[in-house]
């Protein structure tokens, strides 16, 4: 008895470790501003850095 | 406006198309050469199947127990110390040794107690699943807060572990942590909790890899973290079990 209901949850967590994991976290987990960042920010900025002059038509002529 | 100031402006740009550090980001691999919760979950699936043929060589021979664990801590540390890039060969021949070591060990718990064997692999397997039930539903949440403490806790049990030893070469040891008394269940549970939230900062490792695109090799390294989370989970069960049912 000891062993199949020990093999059965042994199995079944398995099995439900391997299908599971493959799902993404929820956004309750994903969308949190208190999360651990290990890589940094990976994602490139689209921001050009530099200042910014205003061209006026009489500057152009 | 200077006629030069469109250049200064484009030298400095944050784009990589103008700039020479191109590459810098994970996210300038190609699709198919990042890490995916897909393939971290399968190559779980193939570091737990070589500890099992492991585990079936250490029962049949447990000569090969204190070899093959001397081996794995080897492994495991250059694993670890060495670089992540190069655990797609060290993660799969640890988990292979340590199989053998685990099976070694069972065996010797299981002459004593019979039926803990299984009772433990059932227990590491269902902490395993309803942990990651947990945390992929969001109910545990980690945090840098929770990662220090729980990296802490850790530490502190691997420095207990490390003097324990010590202390056993010389003779000695540290009194009730090993016994079969409330101090020293109390004590298996607090570190059986530990390990198991470790398993959660694993989960979190691989769900943010994944998320950023790190290079595939971050699967097997995050493959190899699980693997080594569930190996010493498997084993503090084992402890406590044999101290409970030793009373």
């Amino acid at each position: 008895m000891n062993t199949i209901i020990f093999g059965a949850l042994a199995v079944i967590s398995l099995f439900i470790f391997l299908n599971l994991g493959k799902v993404k976290a929820s956004r309750k987990q994903l969308n949190r501003n208190n999360r651990i960042n290990r890589f940094g920010n990976q994602e490139s900025s689209n921001i050009i850095e530099g200042e910014s002059t205003e061209i006026k038509n009489q500057d152009k002529q | 406006m200077s006629k030069h100031s469109a250049l200064n402006t484009f030298g400095r740009s944050g784009n990589p198309a103008f700039t020479k550090n191109f590459g810098g980001s994970a996210y300038d691999l190609p699709l198919n050469q990042r890490m995916t919760l897909d393939g971290a979950v399968n190559k779980t699936g193939i570091l737990l199947g070589l500890c099992f043929t492991g585990a079936f060589v250490g029962w049949n021979m447990p000569t090969l127990t204190m070899p093959a664990w001397i081996i794995g801590i080897i492994l495991g540390f250059v694993t670890i110390f060495r670089s992540p890039a190069k655990s797609g060969s060290t993660a799969p021949l640890y988990a292979l040794s340590q199989g053998i070591f685990l099976g070694g060990i069972t065996l010797f718990f299981e002459a004593q107690f019979p039926g803990i064997a299984i009772q433990a692999i059932g227990l590491t397997f269902g902490i395993l699943a309803s942990l990651l039930f947990c945390y992929k539903s969001g109910l545990i949440k980690p945090t840098e807060n929770f990662r220090l403490m729980i990296f802490s806790a850790t530490m502190g049990i691997a420095l207990l572990y490390f003097i324990s030893i010590m202390i056993g070469l010389f003779g000695g040891g540290i009194p009730l942590i090993h016994s079969n008394g409330l101090f020293g269940i109390g004590f298996s549970l607090f570190v059986v909790s530990i390990a198991a939230l470790n398993l959660v900062l694993d989960f979190d490792f691989i769900e943010e890899g994944a998320e950023k695109g790190m290079p595939k090799y971050m699967e097997w390294y995050g493959a190899f973290a699980l693997m080594v989370t569930l190996i010493w989970l498997y084993l503090e069960i084992l402890r406590l079990l044999a101290k409970m049912r030793s009373r």
